[in-house]
């Protein structure tokens, strides 16, 4: 009977064990294919930029700053033009869940001081969303570097950026903001 | 009556050295670290910029958080020009916030080349490093001389610069940044950016974050020295891991009073706005903060630090 029933309590363990690291990689695959997903949206995103850009003269140095902000601005309206249907999770889509995660724990692995630093010059009611423009005397909430480096890679053109409760997948060079993940951070932290 | 007039001076120049900061010294009325880093100072130099030490030596002077286009800003490139009457520096870094509010092709003329139109006009250059307040589109911009890039890095005599973007450190300047330290056999590394890894400022402090990133490089790959901005004032950080850090943040904006003097603090000033000149030589770098004014409110001469290559090179030649 004292054997039967040992044995029966590792078939047990063994059950949960086996759900547990089934139910982990189930997690792995489901995290790896929203990854991979992503990313060929990101990259069909860079297509549509790279075919809107190569219809505008090339970017290069200048010294005149009136060159460099029409570009930007053409640019981003003429993205904005291509995309007009586009709408908030068309980029980031089941990734959204994840960087919500990501970030809730980034959030709480901060000190107070450290996230009122974080959006201190940043003014509590601004929202953006897609297709809008980053307002240009508006300072760009820095990238926190630890979270950066989990969130996923990105090419150069495009950038995150943290504003109150939103996490902005930005055109760096149109100033244009592509995609939003919205509530990523717990209310109150603007 | 003579006591009485004595008195009356007296009080007249105490009312002037608070109302006005940078025009009458009073070595009573100065914050005690300005006090004592002034006692560093030569004498003979303690109002206006000292000339270079050494022949050879790569000189440049350092402006942060500069674009305000506002009459501090101005006071700060005027005082610049005539310190370069006796310290000719070949080239000026900024630290970031070069172009605060509107970036209108007005601003850049009201922000950055009137302010500085002497040097720019003595074909002065300028390397630009990115701050919180700027479009990062002003790597396009050809006199601030980013190559299009966000961080880049360029050579002055025996001195490697490498400026960074602190806004967003993200895995591709990491790996960069890598591989440039690891490339450098200068005999001076210098980097600089925006954000600083350490502070005492009271509203922003130390970056943390980015710290955890890059000091471990700078450490590994034996930078020297690290300039930073975002704080608005000056403040010299005793060296932290065999790297000497300056915050220049004070070149057109002030925070007054934001200066928490701690356990981090080697010299500083948060009541006037500066600049710093400095000077790297064979083994010491000089430098020296000023105010607007011309008032030197630093300076010292660091010895270069052994780095962790020269320490393999003595070692491999003692075997």
């Amino acid at each position: 009977m004292h054997i039967l029933l040992q044995r029966v309590a590792v078939a047990c363990v063994s059950l949960v064990f086996v759900f547990w690291t089934l139910d982990a990689q189930e997690r792995t695959n489901a995290f790896a294919a929203s990854m991979q997903a992503f990313k060929e949206r990101v990259q069909g995103y860079m297509d549509l930029r790279g075919m809107i850009a190569q219809s505008l003269p090339r970017v290069q140095e200048t010294g005149d700053p009136a060159k460099i902000s029409t570009r930007e601005k053409n640019l981003g309206i003429a993205i904005a033009k291509a995309r007009s249907a586009a709408k908030v999770g068309d980029v980031f889509g089941d990734m959204t869940p994840h960087l919500q995660r990501i970030l809730a724990e980034d959030w709480k692995s901060r000190t107070p001081a450290d996230r009122k630093a974080l959006f201190d010059e940043v003014p509590p009611g601004l929202t953006l969303t897609v297709n809008q423009s980053y307002p240009a005397t508006i300072p760009l909430v820095s990238a926190p570097a630890r979270l950066l480096a989990q969130l996923p890679v990105l090419p150069e053109m495009l950038e995150y950026r943290l504003v109150n409760r939103r996490l902005l997948l930005r055109d760096r060079d149109a100033n244009v903001i592509v995609d939003v993940v919205v509530g990523v951070l717990p209310t109150g932290s603007r | 009556m003579k006591t009485r007039i004595h008195n009356a001076v007296l009080a007249l120049g105490l009312v002037l050295a608070v109302l006005m900061p940078g025009t009458a010294p009073s070595p009573t009325m100065q914050p005690p670290v300005l006090a004592q880093a002034q006692a560093r100072a030569p004498a003979a130099a303690a109002n206006e910029a000292t000339p270079p030490v050494e022949e050879d030596s790569v000189r440049l002077a350092i402006i942060g958080d500069s674009g305000t286009g506002t009459r501090s800003q101005f006071e700060v490139g005027a005082q610049m020009a005539r310190a370069r009457q006796r310290f000719p520096f070949e080239f000026v870094i900024m630290l970031g916030d070069n172009i605060y509010g509107s970036e209108r092709p007005q601003d850049f003329a009201q922000k950055f080349e009137k302010p500085y139109e002497p040097l720019l006009t003595a074909k002065v250059p300028f390397y630009a490093s990115l701050g919180n307040h700027d479009d990062p589109t002003q790597r396009y911009y050809k006199p601030f001389n980013m190559d299009g890039e966000r961080f880049y890095a360029f050579t002055k005599g025996n001195a490697r610069f490498f400026a960074l973007d602190s806004n967003y450190m993200d895995q591709a300047q990491l790996k960069w940044l890598e591989t440039e330290l690891s490339r450098s056999n200068d005999r001076w590394k210098v980097a600089y950016f925006h954000h600083p890894l350490y502070s005492s400022g009271g509203r922003h402090g130390s970056e943390t974050d980015l710290r955890a990133l890059v000091e471990p490089l700078f450490i590994k790959y034996g930078v020297d020295v690290v300039f930073a901005g975002h704080e608005h004032f000056y403040e010299r950080i005793k060296p932290q891991k065999g790297i000497y850090y300056f915050i220049a943040g004070g070149s057109a904006k002030l925070r007054r009073g934001d200066l928490r003097r701690g356990p981090l603090t080697a010299a500083g000033l948060d009541t006037d706005y500066t600049f710093m000149l400095a000077e790297l030589g064979k083994d010491v770098m000089r430098f020296q903060a000023l105010t607007r004014a011309g008032r030197l409110v630093d300076t010292g001469a660091l010895p270069l630090q052994p780095e962790p290559k020269r320490q393999d090179d003595a070692q491999s030649r003692a075997r």
